[in-house]
């Protein structure tokens, strides 16, 4: 600090300054103001000349953000325009603050879950029809992103349950490609003979989005077909969470909290898991975290009442406070062309959302059967405006399933569901 | 016109420039986002653009009436995490009161080697930041980590700590037969309740997982209150002593019947400090848990947050920060009327004896404690 | 560490063995159970010394270690084999870039706190204006809103301002706190008024007075904000969760507190996420080592309680 002392008059000037320095920078325009509220899905005027547009995406590394790069680039090229990729740290946390603050990225994955809540509040553009490939989609990806009749946004890659298997582990337990497990039963079993030490056979997420399949398996389901009534506390989904606290139960199986992991995943990458039921993110989490793990992905068993397994699936959520909509859905347009789609389903291990890509994806991996084999039959997430909590809520429940009470934790969500529904 | 007054006016003058930076900066960022928080909570605003736009309209008590009304999934998670935060305050606000005054009465010893090295290891955390220090906590409690290893050498399997969402009541009553020791309590307990919560539930104690979380609550904020009552210590005048020494009193007569009665002004400001802190944690819970496993440890700050930015319930997420802001209100005026000296009229903390240039024990302290907690 | 010096002990008799010897009322203490009681004292000393320093300890060590070791020992804090791959990978992430922005931030705001609090302060500790009783009770009122119940509130108010998601809406809120405020005005008081009286007589107006006469005068109360400011603003985590959310803008907190609750696949890299507590650590750390004296030594000094 200086002890030179200038002048009153000039310090008390310089006083005044900072002050109103300070609020000088508060009172800039950064889109915050009076703006009106309204504004719910049309789009603004596009803006001239090139633009930069802002996508935020979920990875799971720098490999992801790198992928995105590369498969954006080859649009930046066609358009001129220019792509800043962002990976989000937490994408519900960013998005919201980002649409409260009227500033929230132009493009952005959107999962299932939360896309209704997006869609009622207003933060996103019906741009579905504006699609080229829109008759391409796969049927089931459009009803999961069709909103109050509007189809939303474009989905970006679909993936499905599997089982997926270490094959070292299995061999060494002396198991053989004719006891891969077709049954609740059989699962039982081999869960039962590949449990050693600290080492369970099956590592299963303690949330509905596991739990689900078996609720499937039973033929039950959290809601009827329409999604207008809920249908948590059916039989069906009784005997589905009693059939997972019996495994539970029996030792053969834990939640990955059980044997100290994040997800199903890394407790089968560190060994913990001779089996886990994982989707096709598992493999790129494999290939970059655990490369050494040999695995295999079977068609989950059947339960009671047939087959069944759970479809996850994200969108391309373009935002209605965005300035540049037009370039936004263009660059969608472009991402869901078959070269751009492949690329990034081979990098991310993904399923492309386009029938016309099928094929190119199954000569690229063969192996991939066991995730694929659900794709007819599989059960997309619940899309109902404000049921996100609701369903967490049922999440928080099924932590405890191996002591507590099924019957009750069905009544909750059952209850709490119509609330939402009401 | 005369001397004085121009410097009275130049006074009033300065004054006012001294104080504006100070005024607008709290005004605009700590009193205007009281009056936002208000009209948000009574608001049907929903997260899209300003919550003064036209779009926004009054809809009076419903926020609040969700919270604390009717049975929904809002008001149990309210009840849980004000269940949650309760066993939270009643393990953490005396136990880390116990554990400074412990501290600071071991350290207030004459002659004693190695004072300053003792004193830094316990006040060391304090300066840490939250987020470091639950990182190291992740990493002790881990189902594979320190404190389990430690247990296995005494034999003792330790639970799998952050996964655990048994209560520690529960658990103790399951002991001794009430209940399955888990979920499931007797049914007089668990066919009524209060506020979507049974009985049972309320009686949960805090859950395995949130000790853990407790234990390092303790753990970081001791150190601070230690240095709070050694301030405290210090300052009592040698001739107090003398006079219970020649009574022959034993050390740990004297500490009970004349060291302790004279830290109360101290011991004051400690638990006030620790319960506006308590009721408030979140740095810990979004750092650490989340409010998982199965909702034990969410808190009512993390709720508000969490329901506002993640749920995009930002009526419900304010409206939960004012019953917050009352409870704490109505908490510490209930604790200073327990508290509230019975002898004295004047109910002003103890004054110091030395006028000297300090920065102030209890400020000091009280910085120290609102580094971590409050801004 | 110092040794700090010619302490006064309230206890007026030398027999002193602090409340680990429970005893009932007894006859004057002998020379052994004085000597019991100083070991007990000790031994209690040292174990609460372990507890508080082996996490620091193991915290270091296992930053050093490869993921398998440190699950695999947990309590050992020696890596069975060095490797510094937990450093290295958190540079690969964007480590650097949330150091600079809390260096930014706590830089700012410190120096932002120092002067605006010590205005402050004077004004309501000397100058006599009207509305002096009404401002110093509003701020003191201030300190009694706990923080976290504004957390929403606040970031509706930056949104508002337009300055949400940028440095100003980081720094600005936090550039003034009431109790430094009132740290510093407390310190005033204590300033003899003569001091002023002659630089009054030389003719300095109000504002030369208080920078070139009081503020040097008030350097220990300075230091003392100082570091209480670089501290708070350092470790500030739920400010920085609400007033941004750009990647660019993450801080230390944010960023660490991103790797340790990650998306998918972060799974348990202990070693990573105790290399960045570490790092994250060390500032704060130093200034606590080279200004400890100031900082304990400063609150055992006569206290001014309130």
């Amino acid at each position: 600090m200086s002890t030179r002392t200038p002048r009153p008059r000039t310090l008390r000037l310089a006083l005044i300054a900072s002050t109103a320095g300070a609020l000088a920078l508060t009172a800039c325009s950064g889109g915050g103001g009076f703006d009106s509220g309204s504004g719910g899905g049309q789009t603004q005027a596009a803006a001239k000349g090139p633009v930069t547009i802002t996508f935020m995406i979920t990875s799971n590394g720098p490999a992801d953000v790198k992928l995105q790069q590369d498969v954006v680039s080859g649009w930046e090229k066609k358009t001129g325009n220019k792509v800043n990729v962002v990976a989000a740290s937490d994408i519900n946390q960013q998005l919201t603050q980002g649409f409260a603050a009227g500033s929230p990225p132009d493009l952005f994955f959107t999962d299932a879950n939360v896309f209704p809540t997006y869609a009622k509040a207003g933060n996103l553009v019906a741009y579905g029809d504006q699609v080229t490939a829109k008759d391409d989609f796969y049927p089931g990806l459009v009803k999961t992103f069709t909103y109050d009749g509007k189809f939303y946004c474009a989905p970006k890659d679909s993936s499905n349950l599997a089982l997926v298997v270490n094959t070292d582990m299995w061999k060494a337990a002396g198991l053989t490609d004719a006891d891969v497990p077709k049954t609740w039963a059989d699962l039982e079993t081999v869960a039962k003979k590949l449990t050693q030490g600290d080492r369970k056979g099956l590592v299963i997420g303690d949330t509905r989005d596991r739990i689900g399949a078996f609720m499937k398996q039973a033929g039950g389901w959290i809601v009827n077909d329409d999604q207008t009534q809920m249908t948590a506390n059916s039989d069906a989904n009784l005997t589905a969470l009693k059939e997972v606290q019996k495994l539970l139960q029996s030792g053969s199986t834990a939640f990955p909290k059980g044997v100290d992991s994040g997800w199903g995943g890394e407790a089968f990458g560190k060994g913990r898991a001779a089996m886990t039921i994982e989707g096709n993110w598992i493999k790129g989490a494999l290939k970059s975290d655990y490369p050494n793990v040999k695995y295999a992905a079977y068609e989950l068993p059947a339960g009671p009442a047939g087959k069944g397994t759970l479809s996850f699936t994200q969108c391309y959520g373009v935002a209605s406070a965005s300035k540049n909509q037009a370039a936004a859905i263009d660059l969608v347009n472009y991402l869901e062309t078959d070269a751009p789609s492949l690329q990034l389903a081979k990098g991310l291990g993904v399923i492309p959302p386009l029938k016309s890509a099928e094929a190119g994806y199954k000569a690229e991996f063969p192996d991939d059967n066991g995730f694929l084999a659900g794709s007819s039959y599989a059960q997309g997430p619940v899309t109902v405006a404000g049921m996100d909590p609701v369903l967490k809520d049922f999440d928080s429940q099924i932590g405890s399933l191996q002591t507590g009470d099924p019957k009750a934790m069905l009544d909750r969500l059952q209850k709490n569901g119509e609330a939402v529904l009401k | 016109m005369s001397r004085t007054t121009s410097a009275r006016a130049g006074e009033t003058r300065s004054g006012w420039l001294f104080v504006t930076p100070v005024v607008v900066i709290l005004g605009l960022f700590l009193v205007a986002p009281i009056l936002m928080a208000f009209w948000v909570s009574l608001s049907d605003w929903a997260g899209r653009g300003s919550p003064l736009s036209g779009a926004v309209t009054f809809v009076g008590g419903q926020n609040y009436t969700d919270l604390l009304g009717q049975d929904s999934l809002a008001r149990s998670d309210f009840a849980t995490s004000i269940r949650n935060n309760f066993y939270y305050v009643l393990l953490v606000v005396p136990l880390q009161t116990v554990l400074a005054l412990g501290l600071a009465l071991l350290l207030n010893q004459r002659r004693l080697k190695g004072l300053s090295f003792f004193r830094t290891s316990y006040y060391f955390p304090t300066v840490t930041s939250s987020v470091a220090i639950g990182s190291v906590f992740l990493f002790l409690f881990a189902g594979s980590g320190s404190v389990n290893a430690l247990l296995k050498l005494v034999g003792v399997s330790g639970p799998n700590w952050f996964a655990d969402p048994r209560g520690l009541l529960h658990l103790l009553l399951g002991a001794v037969g009430v209940g399955n020791g888990d979920e499931q309590g007797p049914a007089a307990l668990t066919d009524h309740g209060f506020l979507s919560l049974s009985w049972w539930d309320w009686l949960a104690g805090p859950s395995v997982a949130m000790i853990t979380i407790i234990a390092l609550v303790i753990w970081v904020s001791a150190g601070a209150y230690m240095l709070m009552f050694l301030a405290a210590l210090q300052n009592i005048p040698a001739e107090v002593f003398e006079a219970a020494a020649i009574d022959g009193a034993s050390t740990w007569r004297r500490t009970v019947s004349v060291t302790i009665p004279l830290l109360r002004p101290t011991l004051f400001t400690v638990l006030t400090l620790g319960l506006i802190g308590t009721w408030q944690v979140f740095d810990q819970i979004y750092v650490m848990s989340k409010g998982n496993p199965s909702k034990t440890t969410l808190t009512p700050a993390y709720l508000a947050y969490d329901s506002s930015i993640n749920q995009g319930a930002w009526g419900q997420g304010t409206a939960i920060s004012f019953v917050l802001f009352a409870i704490i209100l109505v908490m510490t005026g209930i604790q200073s009327w327990i508290l509230r000296d019975r002898d004295k009229p004047r109910r002003r903390l103890g004054r110091a004896q030395r006028g000297g240039a300090g920065t102030g024990g209890d400020v000091g302290g009280y910085l120290a404690t609102a580094g971590r907690q409050q801004r | 560490m110092s040794q700090t010096t010619s302490r006064t002990t309230p206890y007026g008799d030398p027999q002193d063995a602090g409340p680990a010897a429970t005893r009932a009322a007894a006859p004057p203490p002998d020379e052994a159970k004085r000597r019991v009681g100083k070991i007990v004292g000790y031994v209690l000393l040292t174990l609460f010394a372990l507890v508080y320093l082996f996490p620091f300890v193991i915290q270091v060590g296992t930053s050093f270690k490869t993921d398998p070791d440190a699950t695999n020992s947990p309590l050992n804090p020696i890596p069975s084999a060095f490797t510094t791959q937990a450093y290295q990978q958190l540079f690969q992430q964007d480590f650097g870039l949330w150091f600079t922005n809390s260096v930014i931030v706590a830089v700012v705001v410190t120096a932002g706190r120092v002067f605006f609090d010590s205005l402050a302060g004077y004004a309501l500790a000397r100058l006599r204006f009207r509305g002096r009783q009404a401002i110093s009770l509003g701020i003191i009122a201030t300190m009694a809103v706990p923080g976290v119940v504004l957390l929403i509130p606040k970031f509706l108010i930056i949104k508002q301002l337009g300055i949400y998601d940028t440095y100003a809406g980081m720094i600005v809120p936090l550039l003034a706190d009431a109790a430094g405020v009132f740290i510093m005005k407390q310190f005033f008081e204590t300033i003899p008024v003569s001091l002023e009286e002659a630089a009054k007589l030389d003719g300095a107006g109000i504002f030369r007075t208080f920078w070139s006469v009081v503020l040097p005068v008030a350097r220990p109360a300075l230091i003392t904000i100082t570091i209480l400011s670089f501290q708070s603003s350092w470790n500030e985590l739920p400010h920085f969760l609400v007033s941004r959310q750009s990647p660019d803008l993450n801080t230390l907190t944010t960023g660490v507190a991103g790797l340790l609750t990650g998306a998918l696949g972060a799974g348990n890299r202990y070693p990573l996420k105790l290399a960045a507590a570490v790092l994250m650590t060390i500032p704060v750390a130093v200034l606590f080592f080279v200004f400890q004296k100031r900082i304990i030594g400063g609150s055992l000094e006569g206290a001014v309680k309130e």
